[in-house]
């Protein structure tokens, strides 16, 4: 049993004349019983890509458990180390005692920046800008080139590195200068309906406004097995927010994502992602952090978009005999938050059956953006450190390409190595779009 | 054999010698403590930790309430560093008896306990884990107190006034002369001064214008040894430690009379006690698993989140009740609290000598007082009991502790649990050069505590962690026992921290026993394997390891039980069930 129900359990089982809300939100959220599940193995120490390459930092363990065990009831002074996590989460994945570290580490972030980054210090400016990328990027959207250009310019790489800490060592993303959502308009919305097969696509920001091929890939795919796509309203998942303490924004968002969503899953829909945090977030961080009603439902039926196809298609037999010279050789990277879905074999698996496709597992170490985290001017280094094994790898592949899911992982990938980085679901729609694909 | 002198000797250790030793000190007199293990050892060092209100006391024993409401204020003061102010609840389940509610009520008001009624909605806004059926609470000013820190700073000050402490001296004999006792023989475990495992021990004469017998269970064992009788009835009580603190306030069940009713949140842990069982020999008695069985089952109708977490020890500790001769009470529930000054030449027509027995930790410094004013009447010294005002050491200007603590670039958690531990000395203790790493992960505590401790204790690694707290927390010294002896390198050789190192880990393990099962016991395996791996010291003696007993397998998992190392498979009892993962599980 998770925390967030023994809690909510705690909750219902009191007298209903009784009422006590016993953790109201998450920044008071009591997460010492969770504390009391770990024995300090240290297994989270051991796989934390910070902790390998940053010396300075404490690690999982003493973020989650042992600064809950640790802290004073009166307490809420948060040491500042927990902002040099980068909420890959790959703690929660290796902890034997499930232990919910990243749980402890959203929460303690969210006390921390409370507490102690003052709502006008340059810090707290940097991180709500950059955790409200969606909003940033609407503002691109509707002037794309011209923000393109000045996201270019050099003067504007001096002024975020120097008014706001953002290093000016990577190139701004660029918008695409026409979002998803205006070409799902323009298309006239779904083009298969289905009253039996429908599912919601929970695009996130990204595809929408920068990488809108791999949501135009996913509706083809989709289309293609006989979906009927929903594009509901949304709002950012929430990812960044939990990444930058910003709980309170988070908050906002998911509340309006799960009411969204869960008329769309009680409608039959089930969800479906195309960028693994964003799945991550609606299936774990959602029902950790909150509590609104029907966050357990949409949880249990999200999915990322490949994993669900696989469990309700024969996609082997589908991608039989299908062939693509688009993708050669690709380095292909799982994202920490597919590994923690437990998605990290599978792109490989379905592309097997695609004639002309090469792709070569890079191996398990974390790309080292982590989002925003690698944006930061202070975190800048950290996150290429971290990301050095996944260069060196991606260099020794036989490939000239990367592919992963995630999108800020691809922008690493790019960053580091020089190589266009492709979705997993755009070499799918390449390979269904050959005359074999059934 | 080393002969000295001295004016007054106290025999133990615990918190009615160090604090005799203290008080006499500071009223300029020449005391020597001596122990015959480290400070704490005896009962103080295995008691609940509840600074008393009063409350439990309200109906029963007035007297004792009032003392205890205002030893309870007195230490406030002047031990701020060793009592965490908590607050304390009476709660009233629904099959508990509302008459006894309101004279509780009644009783802490007559004794001057403030006292607050709260309704049950209101004590779980403090308190979120108290069951959902506890109707009423009343709310009083309990407190926790760090034994071991209390002791040790009384016994620091003593030493800091002239007084000479001696640890690990085992008085084997009183020194009587026809109807006077002069003094002792006492047995230096490794010579006198500051402990150095392996070295030789000596005998000691030390004799005294008067000898205080404060060895509480003992105390009879050591009376006889100059043919006087002292008939302590000895009664044990189990307390077991939770891994965190699953409630911030001492939790008293309230009903007449019952085991197994507090909790009291200790330092990082939340201690279950207790219970009331007349035993023979303080020195010998079962430790046994019903008890600690009792403790956990009892206390989750309080607290049912408790049944679910994880026990890191359970240990015991014998009260040294006294009864008056004939009065021949029954039930050892029943035998006061109180505490008795016996005094030889009054009772038995032997001068030089006074027994101690009975009291409570709370009331030790009164205890204290009285004892060393008649100490003074019968060495004919007319002095002032100073320690009702005056702070002890830590305990001096408590406030502006935390704001001291930054220049010590510490991890905030680490800094606070510091702060607290080491109150007013923080400064001169953590002020070092070079580098100062975190030893103990679990409770945070840094080399510069630990080279502090050792400069007080010598190779006593028990005595460090009871200075320091460290090894005290989730794991139990698995990870840092061997950081704590590595700082008695090289001052010390290989062989003497070796054999340091293994009285604390074996000391550490003793309590852990009774923590082990269903999942921890296989979680054990993991300080096992790095004690074997990192230090060699799976070397077995005693044939090969049972690894069989540390984990049920694959196939024994689940509903059905799991084996445990002393017990077989056991099919009922919460033993033979887990539900969580750090949990004894239960029904
Ligand atoms: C289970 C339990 C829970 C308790 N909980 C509380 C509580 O929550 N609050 C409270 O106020 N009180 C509590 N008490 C009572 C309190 O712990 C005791 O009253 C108090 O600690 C007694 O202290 P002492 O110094 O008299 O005895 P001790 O601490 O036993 O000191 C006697 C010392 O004499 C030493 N000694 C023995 N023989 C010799 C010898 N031959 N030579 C040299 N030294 C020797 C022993 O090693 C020992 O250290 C509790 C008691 C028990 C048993």
């Amino acid at each position: 049993m998770s925390d967030a129900d023994r809690f909510s359990e705690t909750d219902r089982s009191s007298d209903a004349s009784d009422p006590v809300s016993v953790f109201p939100d998450a920044e008071s959220m009591d997460l010492r019983p969770g504390a009391d599940d770990c024995y300090k193995c240290s297994t989270c120490d051991s796989v934390c890509p910070v902790a390998a390459v940053d010396d300075d930092f404490p690690g999982p363990k003493f973020q989650g458990p042992e600064q809950w065990r640790l802290e004073r009831h009166d307490d809420r002074e948060i040491d500042p180390s927990v902002s040099a996590c980068s909420n890959c989460m790959r703690c929660d994945d290796a902890c034997p005692s499930e232990v919910p570290l990243s749980q402890m580490h959203n929460t303690a972030r969210a006390a921390y920046v409370e507490g102690n980054v003052p709502r006008l210090s340059r810090t707290y400016l940097r991180n709500r800008l950059l955790s409200n990328y969606g909003r940033l990027a609407w503002l691109g959207s509707k002037l794309p080139r011209l923000t393109n250009f000045v996201m270019g310019l050099s003067v504007t790489g001096w002024i975020n590195e120097h008014v706001l800490g953002i290093t000016s060592e990577r190139e701004f993303p660029t918008f695409a200068t026409e979002t998803f959502r205006a070409w799902w308009r323009r298309r006239g919305g779904a083009q298969v309906e289905n009253a039996n097969k429908r599912v919601a696509y929970f695009h996130g920001d990204y595809a929408n406004y920068n990488t809108p091929a791999v949501a135009k890939a996913l509706v083809r795919v989709y289309e293609h097995f006989g979906y009927e796509v929903v594009v509901p309203p949304q709002r950012c998942s929430g990812t960044p927010m939990f990444a930058n303490g910003m709980l309170g924004d988070a908050r906002r968002a998911a509340r309006f994502n799960v009411e969204t969503l869960a008329d769309l899953v009680a409608d039959g829909c089930a969800v479906i992602c195309s960028c693994t945090s964003c799945s991550m977030a609606l299936r774990q961080e959602y029902p950790e952090l909150f509590d609104f009603e029907r966050t357990e439902l949409v949880a249990a039926n999200t999915y990322d978009a490949l994993e669900y196809l696989r469990i309700n298609e024969d996609l082997e037999s589908a991608l039989e005999g299908t062939e693509t010279d688009a993708f050669a050789g690709l380095a292909y990277h799982a994202p920490c938050h597919a590994r923690n879905q437990g998605l990290d074999g599978q792109a490989l698996e379905v592309l097997e059956s695609v004639e002309g496709v090469d792709a070569e597992d890079v191996g398990d170490s974390c790309s080292g953006i982590s989002g925003t985290y690698g944006w930061k001017r202070e975190r800048y280094e950290t996150s290429m450190a971290i990301g050095e094994e996944m260069f060196r790898h991606m260099a020794r592949a036989d490939a000239d390409a990367g592919l992963t899911e995630c999108p800020t992982c691809a922008m690493q990938m790019h960053h580091g190595t020089g190589y266009e980085i492709h979705h997993p679901l755009e070499v799918l729609e390449a390979a269904l779009s050959t005359p074999d694909g059934r | 054999m080393e002969r000295s002198t001295t004016d007054v000797l106290v025999l133990g250790g615990g918190s009615t010698g160090c604090g005799i030793a203290r008080d006499l000190a500071l009223r300029g007199l020449e005391v020597t403590l001596v122990e015959r293990g480290n400070l704490t050892h005896g009962t103080t060092g295995r008691m609940h930790g509840l600074l008393h209100s009063g409350g439990r006391y309200a109906v029963s024993d007035r007297a004792s309430a009032r003392e205890c409401i205002a030893e309870n204020r007195i230490l406030r003061e002047i031990a701020g560093h060793c009592v965490e102010q908590t607050g304390g609840l009476f709660v009233k389940r629904p099959e508990d008896p509302d008459d006894y509610f309101e004279q509780k009520l009644r009783g802490c008001r007559d004794c001057g306990i403030p006292a607050e009624v709260l309704s049950g909605t209101e004590a779980r806004a403090l308190e979120p884990y108290l069951a959902p059926d506890v109707e009423r609470a009343i709310r009083v000013p309990d407190g926790a107190v760090d034994p071991f820190r209390l002791c040790v700073a009384n016994a620091m000050d003593a030493e800091a006034h002239g007084a000479r402490i001696e640890t690990h001296a085992e008085v084997v004999d009183l020194l009587r002369e026809g109807e006077e006792v002069t003094g002792v023989r006492v047995r230096h475990d490794s010579g006198p001064g500051k402990r150095t495992h392996l070295r030789p021990g000596t005998t000691e004469e030390i004799t005294a214008d008067y000898v205080v017998n404060a060895t509480g269970a003992w105390a009879g064992n050591v009376a006889a040894l100059a043919d006087l009788e002292v008939a302590v009835r000895p009664s044990k009580g189990v307390m077991t430690i939770m891994n965190v603190r699953q409630v911030d306030t001492v939790i008293n069940r309230c009903r007449p009379k019952g085991d197994a009713d507090i909790i009291v949140p200790h330092e990082t842990t939340a201690i279950l006690g207790t219970t009331d069982e007349e035993v023979s020999d303080p020195d010998d008695y079962p430790e046994e698993r019903w008890e600690v069985d009792l403790v956990i089952d009892q206390l989750a109708e309080l607290v049912p989140i408790l049944r679910e977490a994880r026990t890191i020890r359970s240990f015991w500790g014998v009260r040294p009740l006294y009864e008056p001769p004939g009065t021949a009470t029954v039930d050892p529930t029943d035998i006061t609290r109180d505490f008795f000054l016996l005094d030889h030449a009054e009772r038995d027509g032997v001068t030089g000598i006074a027994s101690i027995v009975g009291g409570k930790f709370t009331t030790y410094r009164a205890m204290a007082e009285e004892i060393a004013d008649h100490v003074c009447a019968a060495l004919g010294v007319s002095a002032r009991c100073e320690t009702a005002e005056r702070p002890l050491p830590g305990s001096e200007n408590l406030e502006s502790v935390l704001e001291r603590m930054d220049a010590f670039g510490l991890r905030s958690p680490i800094a606070r649990r510091s702060a607290d531990r080491l109150g007013s000395r923080a400064p001169d203790v953590l002020e070092c050069d070079g580098p100062n790493p975190v030893l103990c992960d679990c409770e945070g505590v840094t080399r510069a505590e630990v080279r502090d401790a050792i400069a007080a204790s010598g190779t006593d690694l028990n005595a460090v962690r009871i200075r320091t707290r460290a090894s005290m927390g989730n794991c139990q010294g698995g990870f840092c026992c061997r950081e704590l002896a590595q700082e008695l390198h090289p001052d010390h050789g290989h062989e003497v921290t070796m054999a340091a190192l293994a009285d604390l880990f074996t000391e550490r393990w003793k309590g852990q026993r009774h923590a082990l099962w269903g999942e921890q016991l296989s979680q054990a395996m993991l300080t096992y394997a790095l004690h074997a791996a990192t230090l060699n010291r799976d070397r077995a003696d005693d044939g090969p390891l049972e690894f069989g007993t540390f984990d049920a397998g694959p196939d024994r998992g689940g509903e059905t039980g799991v084996p445990v190392a002393d017990g077989g498979p056991e099919g009922s009892g919460p033993h033979g069930r887990e539900r969580t993962r750090g949990g004894r599980g239960g029904d």
